[in-house]
């Protein structure tokens, strides 16, 4: 299966249980807050861009002739394509975290 | 999101796939040379096997072990006027088999697609995931 492995989930509190995954990368801090979860999803952006240029970098050289195995392409461009759908995901529940406690009546 | 080498079912459904390709290629090599009675060595063209095998051990993609060579005797057709008879008059033909050939194309293209409905199913499976967070 695929390796969620971006401590993504670092900001959410967890009752008792570690997370599978969350070891690396985490503070020297017990307790990470939303910055430490905002900075983990920018490096996560450039893992995913990274996939988008190779996907990229395929498609053109399948068009300029470069390669001719579709299937590399293929393989590319669906990695590229499901990375990028799970920034996008949590893109949207980080923007809505911090939209809910800015909207918080003080 | 690691997309992990040689263990993701991407992975693995792409190879499949590139093997669906190269079977169909033996395939169509075999279906074009069925009539050729001269493979450059003075024997009739031989019919072509692609042997696959999996990649690693046990979980893995799939690879081309070899492109093997169909042992089985050749066609004998009377055909005195042909350039490549021998004394009797006897043309050696290719020992490819066009049912054969049709089952075989039919098997690759249905294995190909199932390659296809699994890289499908599993984007699918990762976007049902990816629903949750929402």
């Amino acid at each position: 299966m695929i390796n969620f492995n971006t401590n993504i989930g670092q900001g959410v509190p967890q009752a008792g249980s570690a997370g599978v995954g969350m070891t690396k990368g985490k503070t020297a801090g017990s307790k990470s807050g939303f910055a430490d979860t905002v900075k983990a999803a920018r490096e996560y952006i450039s893992k995913v861009d990274d996939l988008q240029q190779s996907s990229d970098i395929s498609i053109k050289d399948l068009l300029s002739g470069k390669n001719e195995d579709i299937t590399s392409v293929v393989s590319a461009v669906a990695k590229a394509d499901m990375s990028f759908k799970l920034l996008v995901g949590v893109r949207n529940k980080l923007i809505e975290g911090y939209k809910q406690t800015m909207n918080m009546p003080l | 999101m690691e997309v992990n080498t040689g263990f993701s079912p991407i992975d693995i459904a792409v190879s499949g796939l590139r093997a669906g390709s190269k079977r169909m290629e033996v395939i169509s090599s075999n279906v074009a040379n069925a009539r050729s009675t001269d493979n450059g060595n003075g024997e009739p063209y031989r019919r072509l096997e692609a042997v696959f095998k999996t990649d690693g051990d046990g979980l893995g993609g799939v690879i081309l072990d070899e492109v093997a060579e169909d042992m089985s005797d050749f066609q004998r057709l009377l055909n005195p006027g042909h350039p490549d008879a021998d004394e009797q008059g006897y043309v050696s033909m290719p020992n490819v088999k066009m049912p054969v050939e049709m089952m075989n194309l039919n098997v690759a293209a249905r294995a190909y697609q199932a390659n296809a409905a699994v890289l499908k199913r599993y984007q699918q499976m990762v976007e049902t995931t990816l629903e949750l967070l929402r």
